[in-house]
């Protein structure tokens, strides 16, 4: 036993000089760890190659006039994120909360709603929110109320291989401003000229429905909070639409996220429809490069209010209450995310992150060909179509809501009645409202 | 329980057996001190946490206080969870534990070759990351995977079958992953256990003729009970408590057929909007069902 | 029964199961010598992107600071609990009374609570005694596992106790039988309890995700965790990340499998 422990000590020992040498150079980056520090923000936010660097880039610029002023990011993937505001919220222990973070808008509702103390109201404050797409403030926007500022722009687009529709005889003005019905037509013959189908999809995952339901300028919730999902037509009619897909094999269903990527990454799906943040997966495969382009979703026929535009996940910055710097915190934001181009040009190239910042769209990065697309300026696009996102309640329960009808949706493939499964969802989302 | 302390402690008398009963105290006392503090105190934390609601720490007590128990009653994913953790439990468990003994038998055997090879390479599984683990059973049992491949070539089925996409299937690919994964880890403790067993039972029982078989049910097995209960306790307590794979692996999917107990609690406690008394009182529920569990496999395999 | 056919048939056993374990590993050192889109188009051919994976992963994350962590936590609380769990398991059996057998019923209690739901209290007691963010907040729950209790109690009962009656009539103190007597016989138990409470605290996540809020304190699962959060994810850089994770748990179950596991060497009577 004792030479055993002495060679764990040993190992330990030889470990952590390993570890010390490669690490020294980290550490000094990190040693200017604040504490009563006033002109550094710590900051939670989950992703290097995209929020992490916009507020780093952020910071840059917020320091010109600022000097001295600095952000301390902590990577924090977002379950973690939230695990961690649950527990410190439930606890009562929110010293530990950083004074920027970042989060997911489908739950941000729910988190203002439940938690009421960490956030910071931000309505009076500097941040012009009328200059900011609607749908987009609509997420942190509770009783009247902003809590959150717009980054991570959630628009769905459709993202389409123009070699593939070329082979079936189609462009991509034949899928610009259509509806589902044309969708379909025209996905079959292009499966049946190619043999590819024209979107993927998780199964048992309600995102395309999702992505439906608000191109209807609906929710699973009416604006007092209350369920909408047994007597919604607008539901139905997505699910309808979506079963159709499926049923002609115009959309695959596959299981995980990491096979959804693979659909269209290797070639065997001619298109995604997701938010425009899917982009950045769509160009990972560089020999599909001059390929794609990009369009608007299509919409639900028969509905009044459908339109051809939704969204889909982003995320907006939120200041927590806890701060001893909320001022400056608050300052910071309005005059780089929701007041400066130059940090909407200089984040573009690198991370692909779109502004919901309407301003930004008139500069001339947004307005430059892109080449994976085929020479399309498709980031301006994207924010054109980001204005004319109808604006939905995501409710508090937006996840139970979320859950229910993916189940319900899995069942009506397997056969069972809508009705019936759109009715038994509600129920269970009921069941989980009524604590 | 126990039939040869009794006669130690008479033959030494009476005041050393008391003084040693007070020593003996004091060896368990950090431990147990350490467990009352850290599981506990927490644990009556979390009991008057499940007679309460509300979402943070604005916690009110709930009229009449069991509400949250009641309510697990009309809970339909509640009860599919239930179902659904013990089908692993009595399929998953002994399946796990016989293969964990017959692979740590075959490796105890001095003349194998290449012992530490093999020991290594079933051990493998338990410390891969879920990360990588989750990745590949998604890969091998995609509807364009390896597996169905390897099936349609051999003609054994005519369409290739969507794995995770259906209940039964998906359930199998769970359980197939838990063996796999879980099987090394407990072989390591049967392995620890063969050490110390005494070999002068063996050599009586091969004079006698008894084969390896024999040997084997006869011999090994019986020496080994008290392991073996203590793997069947924490392998019953880890099942219950089964998150990762339903996690990871097939996300509780498809329509909530897969989930567990502990992947429904996590999704009260974390994912949706959170209600940390309900959580509370699901969490007691499952401590119930290990706490009976235990016993009643304490009580068919404890006689010394 | 034909020894030479079941000693085939045992070879066969064994390699066919070996096989199956390894393929999982032999898929993350294939993955990690790719880039992310021949990962996810599911290549089973070995890359030549190892080198720029690895320093991708070297640039981009605390890789040293977060391996450093990991261990500092893994090796500190695998010894303090081999010792703590030791002595109590030892003490419940050599020292066995009715009593007793009672506190160990409770203590089996401790384990079957999910800890999802003890996580916030204990999150309150760290966040009053100001030990959020510290090794100590890491490990401090799961030095005392009634598990290893039991492990070793389980395994006491193969100590023979004449051992203990010849070294008390020699005069030496019931500490000492431990230290001196009991922890060289159980070398075995000791090796399995030590690779399986490392492995356990090297890939314990949730506790240390939620109490360890700053980057400085990163450990390895939060690294790979991190890697994953994004939109896209760099599949051949997860699986090299995921790789050297691994590592050290198959190191230390290399060195410590000699004394678990040597063929039934006789008898410790």
């Amino acid at each position: 036993m004792k030479k055993v422990l002495v060679l764990a000590l040993a190992l330990l020992l030889t470990f952590s000089f390993v570890a010390c040498g490669s690490g020294s150079k980290d550490k000094d980056a990190s040693s200017g760890k604040d504490g009563g520090d006033s002109q550094t923000l710590n900051v939670w936010c989950w992703d290097p190659s995209f929020n992490i660097y916009a507020i780093e880039e952020a910071a840059k610029i917020y320091e010109k006039d600022n000097p001295g002023f600095k952000v301390d990011v902590t990577e924090m993937a977002w379950d973690d994120l939230q695990t961690a505001l649950v527990t410190a919220a439930s606890s009562g222990q929110t010293e530990e909360l950083p004074d920027i973070f970042l989060c997911q808008n489908n739950a941000f509702q729910k988190n203002v709603t439940n938690y009421p103390d960490l956030f910071v109201d931000i309505s009076d404050s500097e941040v012009d929110f009328d200059q900011f797409a609607e749908a987009a403030v609509g997420y942190s926007l509770v009783d009247g109320k902003n809590y959150g500022v717009p980054f991570d722009n959630g628009t769905a687009v459709v993202a389409l291989r123009t070699d593939i529709l070329a082979e079936a005889g189609y462009t991509l003005e034949d899928f610009t401003d259509i509806t589902w019905d044309q969708f379909i037509d025209q996905g079959k013959v292009v499966l049946e000229k190619t043999g590819k189908p024209l979107l993927s999809g998780i199964a048992g995952e309600s995102d395309t429905i999702a992505i439906m339901l608000q191109s209807e300028g609906s929710s699973l919730f009416n604006d007092d909070g209350s369920v909408n999902i047994a007597n919604n037509e607008e539901l139905k009619s997505a699910i309808e639409v979506y079963q159709r897909l499926v049923k002609e094999g115009v959309l695959l269903e596959v299981n995980s996220w990491d096979e959804y990527i693979a659909t269209f990454v290797s070639g065997s799906v001619a298109g995604a429809m997701q938010g425009c943040w899917i982009l950045a997966n769509v160009q990972s495969a560089d020999d599909q490069s001059g390929l794609w382009d990009v369009t608007n979703v299509p919409k639900v026929a028969g509905v009044s209010g459908a339109t051809n535009y939704s969204a889909q996940g982003g995320s907006s910055w939120a200041i927590s209450s806890n701060s001893a710097n909320s001022d400056l915190a608050t300052d910071f934001l309005a005059k780089t995310f929701g007041g400066s181009v130059e940090l909407y040009d200089n984040i573009l190239p690198k991370t692909g992150a779109l502004s919901n910042w309407l301003p930004a769209a008139d500069s001339d990065v947004y307005n430059e060909p892109q080449e994976y697309f085929g020479g399309d300026a498709v980031y301006a696009k994207i924010v054109e179509y980001a204005g004319k996102v109808p604006s939905v309640n995501t409710g508090v329960y937006y996840y139970e809501g979320r859950d229910a009808v993916s189940d319900a949706i899995t069942k009506s493939l397997g056969g069972a009645d809508i009705k019936t499964a759109l009715k038994e969802a509600e129920d269970t989302v009921k069941f989980d409202m009524g604590q | 329980m126990s039939e040869q302390l009794p006669t130690t402690q008479k033959k030494t008398g009476l005041s050393f057996s008391s003084k040693r009963s007070l020593t003996g105290w004091g060896f368990l006392l950090p431990a147990s001190l350490l467990i009352a503090w850290m599981s506990f105190y927490p644990m009556v934390r979390a009991l008057i946490l499940s007679f309460q609601t509300g979402p943070g720490s604005r916690l009110t007590f709930l009229h009449p206080f069991y509400q949250n128990y009641a309510r697990m009653f009309k809970d339909e994913m509640f009860r599919m969870s239930l179902s659904n953790t013990f089908i692993y439990l009595i399929i998953q468990v002994p399946i796990m534990l016989v293969l964990a003994l017959i692979m740590a038998n075959l490796l105890n055997n001095k003349k194998l070759k290449f012992k530490g090879v093999f020991r290594t390479a079933i051990f493998l599984p338990c410390a891969t990351s879920l990360v990588s683990y989750s990745l590949i059973f998604r890969t091998l049992f995609a509807n364009d995977g390896f597996v169905n491949t390897i099936l349609l070539n051999l003609n054994i089925i005519e369409h290739g079958i969507n794995w995770l996409g259906n209940t039964g299937t998906a359930r199998f690919v769970l359980i197939l992953a838990l063996i796999w994964r879980w099987t090394g880890y407990n072989m390591v403790f049967y392995l620890a256990a063969l050490q110390n067993l005494d070999y002068s039972t063996f050599e009586a029982a091969r004079i006698d003729g008894a084969n390896a078989f024999q040997l084997f049910t006869r011999v090994t097995v019986p020496q080994l009970k008290p392991m073996i209960l203590l793997t069947a306790i924490v392998s019953t307590n880890g099942t219950l408590q089964l998150f990762d794979e339903s996690w990871n692996l097939t996300n509780g999917g498809p329509a909530g057929t897969t989930m567990t107990m502990s992947h429904y609690l996590y999704e009260v406690s974390f994912q949706k909007s959170s209600n940390f008394g309900y959580a509370s009182a699901l969490s007691y529920v499952i401590l119930l069902l290990v706490a009976v569990l235990a016993l009643i496999q304490m009580k068919v395999g404890d006689k010394r | 029964m034909n020894s030479k056919a079941s000693n085939i048939s045992a070879y066969v056993f064994l390699i066919l199961a070996a096989l199956c374990s390894v393929f999982p590993l032999y898929y993350m050192a294939i993955a990690a010598t790719n880039t992310s889109v021949d990962v996810i188009r599911g290549t089973l051919l070995p890359g030549t992107h190892l080198f720029q994976n690895f320093s991708n992963l070297v640039a981009g994350t605390p890789l040293g600071i977060a391996m450093k962590n990991s261990l500092v936590n893994a090796t500190s609380l695998t010894i303090l609990s081999l010792v703590i769990c030791s002595i109590a398991g030892y003490g419940f059996e050599i020292f066995h009374t009715k009593g007793k057998d009672v506190v160990m019923n409770i203590l089996l209690l401790a384990m079957m609570i999910p800890f999802a739901s003890t996580m916030i209290p204990l999150f309150r007691m760290f966040g009053q005694m100001g030990l959020v963010g510290s090794t100590v907040a890491v490990i401090l729950p799961t030095i005392s596992t009634p598990f290893l209790i039991m492990l070793f109690r389980q395994s006491s009962r193969d100590f023979p106790h004449e051992i203990i009656e010849a070294a008390r009539i020699d005069g030496l103190n019931e500490i000492m039988i431990f230290f001196r007597l009991f922890i060289p016989t159980m070398k075995s138990t000791y090796s399995a309890a030590a690779v399986i409470t490392f492995m356990g605290a090297w890939n314990n996540y949730l506790w240390p995700r939620v109490i360890l809020l700053q980057k400085e304190t990163m450990t390895m699962p939060m690294l790979i965790s991190n890697l994953k959060a994004g939109y896209v994810t760099d599949y051949g850089m997860l699986m090299l990340a995921v790789l050297i994770c691994t590592l050290p748990t198959v190191v230390i179950f290399f060195f410590f499998q000699k004394s678990f596991a040597e063929g039934i060497s006789g008898s410790v009577k």
